[in-house]
């Protein structure tokens, strides 16, 4: 797949003037703080927003409650496993 | 898109969707003002030394690369190295004295590279998403499918946990300390890690203290292998194990479940969230995890060839535990050889202990909503913190309790890694292609090839674990 060509740094929205001619970043200013991070970075915007359920199709729930089967069932076998290994002790 | 709803299914959330969108441009950007919070402005200070380090590579070519990746290294070589575990490196210790040089050398190369097909996909995750992985399988799949994840990761956390502070005990025992003192030492460290409130400091400290994961190094030297041998056995493959079936199956199972397991997925999408890295660094990320796998690889093997006396003098290993390998090696490698082997399984698990416990607490925080940053101070984020401490502190006294049957944890830890990885796979394939959450940073068709192809390996390695348990004289148990 073609993915979109990454921008330059000169040219990202973290090369903001307030971000990068300064040495020390004013991290007081909310604004330098915003400057810095993408939109979905910021804790109170991840809390306000969700990716939401996807609609999981008949073949994909085969393949979770078969993978589960699976799971339970080799731990049943790990513990078959231990209880011989445990008769076994002197 | 529909407005999706929270766990509970009652209040409404505004759609997440990808974007590389800067805050300062987003149209929530005038509410997002008064609601930065120490966590926002601990990252916007990380990322501010990365914008820094780019802008003086373009100014000066010569070391600015350098620059930018020693900023963002760190959660692929954290996993890595903090899966190169005690239980982990004891089974390549195992094998080294069971086999010697041969088919395993490079068997355990190719299980790392399995690693890095499975973790590459947690750095474009985390770095597209910004969220972590028990997070975003939680959305997108519902609480149903989100606590039996859940489970496996717990269980399979909490074990491996234990196991790290057997491997501290049994470290530190060569040296004659008390079992109390060693687990309270480990404990310590576990818990000052934490102290820094700050992400970078904690990610430099580990990263410090994982670096001596490479003390198996100078101890493989010491046992002066056959290096001909070595790399006769990393191209051909041979000589190939003889022996019971059921030994070299158990083995190659512990030997994936050494570099692949459910854990790392959590932990490195949530370190990679946590240092604020955005999809511009994704090449980053990468070469930060390839530099894990090699190092891991290197100590690995190095583990591997430490034990190769043992094998040539045809001692028993079977039944080792840390200390006794390093007494069984000093005749072989000598005291310093000893003290090397001894002193690198306790310090890989005291970094496996930090990082398997941040990786529960990370875990923790995302389902239950809670603050869960290594940049939140501990008063801000007290679940998140009291999750770590507190499992950290459970394996640690049960690890002290008097004849308690902890080898059988040993036994079984690694192969539950393995026996639980495949769903975690289907859930990590599922959401790395679910173009809703990854925009254009998608797999692309290899990355499913490889990923799929790892999935079947581990449930066909897992059924023949299985059958050679319930039916052991097929493979001559």
């Amino acid at each position: 797949m073609n993915r979109k060509k990454e921008r330059g740094p000169a040219e990202s929205p973290e090369f903001e003037p307030a971000a990068a001619n300064s040495n020390q970043p004013n991290l007081d200013d909310p604004r330098v703080v915003l400057t810095l991070l993408e939109a979905d970075q910021v804790v109170a915007e991840k809390r306000q927003t969700r990716f939401g359920r996807r609609r999981l199709s008949p073949r994909v729930r085969v393949l979770l409650w078969g993978l589960r089967s699976y799971v339970v069932l080799m731990l049943v076998i790990v513990l078959i496993q231990v209880l011989r290994a445990m008769r076994a002790l002197p | 898109m529909k407005a999706p709803k929270d766990a509970s299914g009652s209040a409404p959330y505004r759609s997440a969707h990808p974007t590389t969108e800067s805050a300062a441009h987003s149209s929530e950007a005038r509410s997002l003002v008064g609601l930065l919070t120490h966590e926002d402005r601990d990252r916007a200070r990380d990322r501010w030394r990365v914008t820094q380090a780019r802008w003086k590579e373009r100014r000066s070519k010569a070391f600015g690369g350098i620059s930018v990746l020693w900023l963002l290294v760190g959660p692929g070589v954290l996993v890595f190295l903090g899966e190169n575990d005690a239980p982990s490196m004891l089974s390549y210790a195992a094998t080294g004295a069971r086999f010697g040089i041969g088919f395993f050398l490079p068997f355990v190369a190719l299980t790392f590279l399995m690693g890095f097909v499975v973790q590459e996909m947690t750095v474009r995750l985390g770095a597209v998403t910004h969220r972590g992985h028990a997070e975003l399988i939680f959305d997108r799949f519902g609480k149903f499918w989100g606590f039996f994840s859940m489970g496996d990761l717990v269980l399979g956390n909490f074990l491996t946990l234990v196991t790290e502070f057997i491997g501290i005990r049994a470290g530190l025992g060569f040296f004659g300390i008390r079992p109390v003192i060693a687990v309270g030492v480990g404990l310590a460290v576990v818990l000052a890690a934490i102290t820094t409130g700050r992400y970078w400091t904690w990610e430099r400290v580990t990263l410090g203290l994982a670096i001596f994961n490479g003390l198996f190094v100078p101890a493989a030297i010491l046992a002066h292998p056959n290096w001909s041998a070595v790399g006769h056995a990393m191209l051909t493959w041979t000589p190939l194990p003889k022996g019971n079936q059921s030994e070299i199956l158990l083995l190659i199972l512990a030997d994936i479940g050494a570099t692949v397991t459910p854990w790392m997925l959590f932990f490195q999408q949530s370190a990679v969230v946590d240092k604020g890295m955005q999809p511009r660094d994704i090449k980053a990320g990468q070469f930060d995890t390839l530099l894990g796998v090699v190092l891991a690889a290197t100590f690995g093997i190095a583990a591997i060839l430490a034990t190769v006396p043992l094998f040539h003098h045809g001692i028993d290993a079977s039944q080792f535990q840390a200390a006794q390998f390093a007494e069984a090696l000093e005749p072989w490698i000598g005291h310093t050889g000893a003290a090397l082997f001894a002193l690198g399984i306790f310090e890989a698990g005291i970094v496996a202990a930090i990082a398997i416990s941040t990786s529960s607490a990370y875990a923790f925080g995302e389902v239950l909503q809670t603050g869960h940053s290594l940049n939140r101070p501990l008063r801000d984020a007290w679940p998140f913190y009291s999750t770590l401490m507190g499992s950290a502190c459970a394996a640690a006294g049960l690890v002290l309790i008097p004849r308690a049957p902890l080898e059988f944890v040993v036994l079984i830890v690694n192969v539950i890694a393995v026996l639980a990885m495949p769903p975690a796979l289907a859930f990590l394939l599922l959401l790395v292609n679910d173009r809703d959450v990854m925009g254009e940073y998608v797999n692309r068709t290899w990355d499913n090839i490889a990923g799929v192809t790892v999935a079947v390996f581990l449930i066909c390695v897992g059924i023949a674990f299985g059958l050679a348990t319930l039916f052991p004289k097929w493979l001559g148990g």
